[in-house]
């Protein structure tokens, strides 16, 4: 063995030298690599979206502004934030969907609403944008609806109610509610096409009984994987699920229900503590311009939150992009949701497990 | 050899041929019960085998079938989802950020593990007990917590994710299998051997690297693979304190999956399991593992 070593150009002397190299240089590598630029701590998706902002956005913002961006796509960005100190928090904007931002707003992780002053981008935002219902400002949105198998002879779907259809036993699908927002937009338009609105969650419970049997995942990303592979027939999903597979001759398709289509927000906050707030709010003016909601847009299918943006005529015929479109849009009451999110989540559980 | 003696239990100097030739012989005269009973061990076997290698085959069917979903039987085979994981410069920032972290924690967790183990079984320390259930805590405890403590405990110092907080973070929870396993040959370690040493002149340090370590180096190897491996895989103690652009390839791979439940996926897991097997047989065949390890 060891004349095996010897005899080669590797020497042990090298060997170890090489290794602590190596060793120094992993470790070392990010303070080397930190620029005196100052930095601008986001979080954001992977996928698609993370391409496109690793590739372009990003790198137009940091030559833009003369800062460099630091995104953390690595989940779960809430506890990582509230484990930080506030008044050096981890991020300087949080970007995440609308059931956390108001998790975090309660908790006085972010600050409730963006200054219409500082971003001057947010006059030209639809108002679901920047409604009641949002924390921060909503930059994009998809339309929750229902996902169909067009080779299976189902027919024409055209109501939230057809997935109670008993002819769907055996290939309906669905989110687990307690950990992922579709599923709890979804009980909420339970409430609302069953009872007495969204808060009615005695009538949401009832409906979800009668669903049964329904094949749940927790990923979103998983129901277009099923619904492609024929495992599930009819589901509730995102329009942007589906369009993105455009183009690429599957039979799927997307349905807006009749009673309207539940909004899932991706939606910007900045933290009261952060130290670059003059950058936060340019980085959420950039994020509102209408080349960069294009852009972004015509990549991963999500509706822009300005209205000012033009879309091709591909995407304008599918996304939300004009007053008419959006009023279809119906917006869940987050706050409400989260105060009751532990009772309800122990009340799915014995639904499902039943 | 050759010797007529041998063909003749009684006087053959194998002492045991004739008891096992007698075993062998009532088992061929045994009737159903024992030729059931082999079955059914067989088939236990067989079951336990496919338990544990079904998932992997799964994996590598769902690596090379050329659809973007989990199509069961696969209606071909294709290289697609290899060639979108190594095109993939986070895929493959993420593969080698992984090595290097499972390297530097293996060194860390061997060295400091097999430090320790000597410490403990040698030193006399009282509290011996306490201080071996405490090193190894962190495998009792829940490795996501054992991250999110670490995570605070760095937010609280102000040092932000360094990388090397993320190296301690695996060597916090690789450490234990090295002790676990230095501890086990220490306990059967003849201490004369080492007396003996000294008593001919050798200094400790001698006594140590010509005597002590290479008669434990079978736990010390062990743990240290184990330690490569854990730290390879680990997840839930990485997912809170990898820093932005750098992240493990576990963690890159959980967040590729909440957007894109594709192949990629597969090929991803099949290069970690190559990887790992590659690991143990480059030991073997460097180190001659299969002469060490015999815990």
């Amino acid at each position: 063995m060891m004349k095996a070593l010897g005899s080669s150009r590797l020497s042990r002397r090298r060997f170890l030298t090489a290794s602590a190299s190596l060793g120094i240089s992993t470790i070392a590598a990010p303070h080397v690599a930190r620029a005196d630029d100052p930095t601008l701590r986001i979080t954001g998706w992977g996928g698609k979206w993370g391409e496109v902002m690793k590739a372009e956005i990003g790198p137009a913002f940091e030559s833009e502004f003369k800062c460099k961006l630091q995104t953390d796509s690595a989940f779960p960005y809430l506890p990582k934030l509230q484990a930080s100190s506030r008044s050096a928090p981890i991020y300087d904007v949080l970007h995440t969907n609308s059931n956390e931002q108001w998790a975090a707003a309660e908790m006085g992780l972010v600050e409730p609403k963006i200054d219409a002053k500082l971003v001057p981008n947010l006059t030209d935002v639809y108002p679901y944008a920047i409604s009641d219902k949002i924390v921060g400002v909503s930059i994009f949105t998809s339309a929750i609806g229902l996902g169909l198998r067009t080779d299976k002879g189902y027919g024409s779907v055209s109501s939230w109610k057809e997935l109670w259809d008993p002819k769907y036993n055996g290939v309906r699908g669905g989110y687990v509610i307690p950990v992922n927002s579709l599923g709890q937009a979804f009980l909420m338009m339970c409430g609302t096409l069953f009872g007495k609105g969204q808060t009615d969650l005695d009538a949401a419970y009832a409906a979800l009984e009668k669903l049964k049997p329904i094949k749940i995942v927790d990923f979103t990303g998983a129901m277009e994987k099923m619904l492609l592979s024929g495992e599930v027939g009819l589901c509730v999903i995102h329009d942007s699920g589906i369009y993105r597979y455009d183009g690429q001759n599957q039979p799927i398709d997307f349905v807006a229900p009749s009673e309207g289509v539940l909004s899932l927000e991706q939606v910007l906050t900045i933290t009261p503590g952060s130290k670059m707030k003059e950058l936060a709010n340019a980085y959420v003016n950039y994020m509102l311009r209408p080349e960069i909601q294009k852009r972004l847009a015509e990549t991963v299918w999500y509706s822009p939150a300005n209205s000012k943006v033009k879309l091709d005529a591909k995407y304008d015929a599918k996304l939300l992009t004009t007053p008419e479109k959006v009023s279809k849009l119906i917006q869940v009451d987050w706050k409400w949701y989260n105060e009751r999110k532990d009772e309800i989540d122990q009340r799915v559980n014995r639904i499902f497990r039943a | 050899m050759g010797n007529s003696a041998s063909h003749s239990p009684l006087l053959s100097s194998d002492r045991n041929a004739a008891p096992r030739q007698m075993v062998s012989a009532s088992m061929r005269t045994a009737s159903g019960p024992t030729h059931y009973g082999r079955a059914l061990y067989l088939a236990i076997n067989v079951a336990i085998l496919i338990f544990l290698l079904a998932p992997i085959a799964i994996v590598v069917v769902f690596a090379l079938n050329p659809t973007p979903f989990i199509q069961f039987p696969p209606v071909g085979v294709s290289l697609r989802w290899f060639e979108k994981f190594f095109a993939s410069r986070d895929f493959m920032h993420a593969l080698g950020f992984s090595l290097q972290i499972a390297l530097l924690t293996t060194v860390s967790a061997t060295v400091l593990g097999a430090s320790a183990a000597l410490a403990l079984a040698r030193g006399n320390l009282p509290g011996t007990r306490l201080i071996v259930a405490t090193m190894l805590s962190p495998l009792m405890l829940p490795a996501i917590l054992t991250g999110l403590a670490l995570f605070q405990t760095y937010v609280l110092l102000d040092v932000g994710r360094p990388t090397w907080g993320l190296v301690a973070g695996h060597t916090l929870v690789t450490l234990p299998y090295v002790v676990r396993t230095t501890l086990a040959v220490l306990h059967n370690f003849d201490l004369r051997l080492e007396e003996a040493a000294r008593n001919l002149g050798a200094s400790p340090l001698r006594t140590f690297f010509e005597v002590t370590l290479p008669l434990i180096k079978p736990g010390v190897l062990a743990g240290a693979i184990f330690a490569f491996i854990v730290s390879f895989d680990q997840f839930p103690v990485s997912l809170f304190l990898v820093s932005p652009g750098n992240e493990t390839l576990p963690v890159t791979l959980f967040n590729y999956l909440k957007f894109d439940l594709d192949g990629t996926i597969g090929a991803a897991s099949v290069v970690s399991i190559v990887l790992a097997f590659v690991v143990v047989v480059g030991l073997d065949r460097t180190v001659g593992l299969r002469s060490y390890v015999k815990l």
